[in-house]
């Protein structure tokens, strides 16, 4: 299941920016890009979110 | 980095090395690195490049110099010391500094944090403003414009204190899992900008050379900079990149990451933060940036939310919202810890939530946002000092026949030498940045020796008399 998880994962971020490369090649329209980056996004945090969350503790810091 | 097992760590070796046993792999700083470094602050730092009109060349090159000097200091200064040494930054600073001066120096901490996190709150109230369609405030503002706008950063930066305060852990653990997906969004903003750029010039690709023509002559003009600014040069470009993390390498806040490399090597780890979020973030949130002056030289407000809103819709929105709270988050809950340092029987929940009032009433005042680059480099020089003198303290005194951690042998709890080394330098880049014309941007470097010489010369003076049970 995690596997599985996972995997969807890294197709929803391939998801979120190749739709870019697609309209930076002039194959894609922007508003087609950002629904595309909009479901994505859903399920890049539905699914890392899944496996991710038990993984990690303390997080980030602030940079400038 | 295994966050639990660091947490765990951390709270286990805050007084004492870290045994081999808890040492982590070069893997976990490339991951941390890249995390830590692509943050809210990222989406105004890019644009006021361009708003200080700097060239392509300039900011290419000096960004991949700059980052790569940064990185260079990370291997050589910093992690030398934290992978010999193995202790927190505060324990070693006690053990040279004592007690008393390692209080006010957290005290300097907090309060750049805490501007710091203003800013983070700033850009966060921006995307409200997409939402909200209120006056927010322009390049050259230094106070709120609007009750909108101080609305916004109220609520904003209300949420973000109160969730900080009640838990920081989930936020954190909540920005780890953010952290890929906003570093791709970055890149997707320089991709869709980029290609806005060719759209609106007519610009005909066919090449790299195509691509260098068009980021010379349209996305990076060089030429004067935006009323108000410091005009950027290569130098300020490479200066700047170098040092706007100068607290944590030069100043070797980091000796509390690298006291768990296994090796010194691994402080080249840092180059993932530098790389990501200090080159390819910058230079696609710069061309946003620089895009809404193509279409309107007259608009030269620097505000993230409408920018990544023009470039990825809602996602872009999204993205200037989580990258402002996630990183505002741990900015207070650390401001949060210096400041409690001086209090230590004080509620920890009340202090963050103080300390995120103060960041929310700093996050209206657009001046801090707005002169970013030089708030970044004053937060760098301010710590500076500190880190002149743990090098020294750790390499270079016991040759000149003095003593290591003096405090700690002595039994002092505010070694003056230390202190003045510290304070020397500043007024001395106090006196250079407004007397003699020299930038903020320049001071560090030479601030850096000027710290190392005043620590070995006045801890000849004042280390005379050490604890005698401590003298090997």
């Amino acid at each position: 299941m995690r596997s599985i998880l996972q995997i969807i994962s890294l197709l929803s971020l391939i998801a979120l920016t190749l739709p870019s490369v697609l309209f930076l090649a002039g194959r894609l329209e922007l508003d087609m890009v950002k629904w595309i980056m909009i479901l994505a996004t859903i399920v890049w945090f539905v699914t890392a979110s899944l496996w991710m969350w038990k993984d990690n503790g303390e997080g980030q810091q602030e940079t400038g | 980095m295994d966050t639990e097992q660091q947490s765990q760590t951390k709270s286990e070796f805050e007084r004492e090395p870290v045994p081999k046993s808890a040492l982590l792999g070069f893997k976990s700083f490339i991951g941390m690195y890249a995390g830590e470094h692509c943050a809210g602050t990222e989406l105004m730092l890019g644009p006021l490049f361009v708003a200080a009109g700097v060239s392509a060349f300039d900011l290419i090159i000096g960004l991949l110099l700059g980052n790569a000097l940064a990185v260079l200091s990370w291997m050589f200064m910093c992690a030398p010391i934290a992978t010999r040494s193995r202790l927190t930054l505060y324990y070693q600073l006690e053990k040279i500094c004592g007690r008393k001066l390692v209080i006010l120096y957290n005290l300097a901490n907090g309060v750049m944090f805490c501007f710091l996190a203003g800013a983070m709150v700033t850009v966060s109230a921006t995307a409200l403003g997409v939402w909200f369609r209120f006056k927010m405030p322009g390049l050259n503002d230094l106070y709120p414009n609007s009750v909108g706008w101080v609305v916004a950063v109220a609520v904003a930066g209300g949420l973000i204190a109160i969730v900080a305060a009640y838990g920081y852990q989930t936020v954190a653990k909540f920005a780890n899992i953010a952290a890929p997906w906003m570093v791709l969004v970055f890149l997707v903003f320089g991709f869709v900008g980029l290609r806005q750029f060719i759209e609106a010039t007519g610009t005909e690709i066919g090449s790299l050379s195509d691509v260098w023509h068009l980021a010379k002559t349209q996305i990076w003009k060089g030429g004067p900079p935006q009323e108000g600014q410091v005009k950027f040069t290569f130098w300020h470009v490479t200066f700047f990149a170098w040092f706007c993390n100068m607290a944590m390498h030069i100043g070797m806040s980091d000796l509390s990451v690298f006291r768990f490399a296994r090796k010194s090597w691994y402080g080249v780890a840092s180059g993932a933060g530098m790389y990501v979020g200090h080159f390819m973030a910058w230079i696609s949130a710069s061309i946003l940036y620089a895009y809404q002056l193509h279409l309107n030289p007259a608009d030269t407000d620097v505000l993230p939310g409408p920018l990544a809103y023009r470039a990825a819709g809602l996602v872009g929105l999204l993205c200037v919202i989580i990258a402002g709270w996630t990183t505002a988050n741990p900015t207070i809950y650390r401001a949060g810890l210096a400041f409690q340092a001086l209090s230590p029987k004080s509620s920890r929940f009340k202090v963050t939530l103080i300390t995120g009032a103060i960041a929310t009433i700093a996050g209206m005042f657009p001046a801090i946002a707005m002169k970013l680059l030089g708030f970044v480099a004053l937060y760098g020089l301010v710590l500076m000092p500190m880190g002149a003198v743990i090098f020294v303290d750790f390499w270079l005194i016991r040759k000149f026949g003095m003593q290591s951690y003096y405090a700690e042998l002595s039994g002092k709890t505010f070694n003056w030498a230390a202190g003045l080394a510290w304070f020397v330098t500043l007024a001395i880049a106090w006196v250079l940045v407004k007397f003699a014309g020299v930038q903020i941007f320049f001071v560090s470097l030479p601030g850096w020796f000027v710290a190392a010489i005043l620590y070995i010369v006045l801890s000849k003076f004042y280390q005379k008399k050490l604890r005698p049970d401590a003298v090997q």
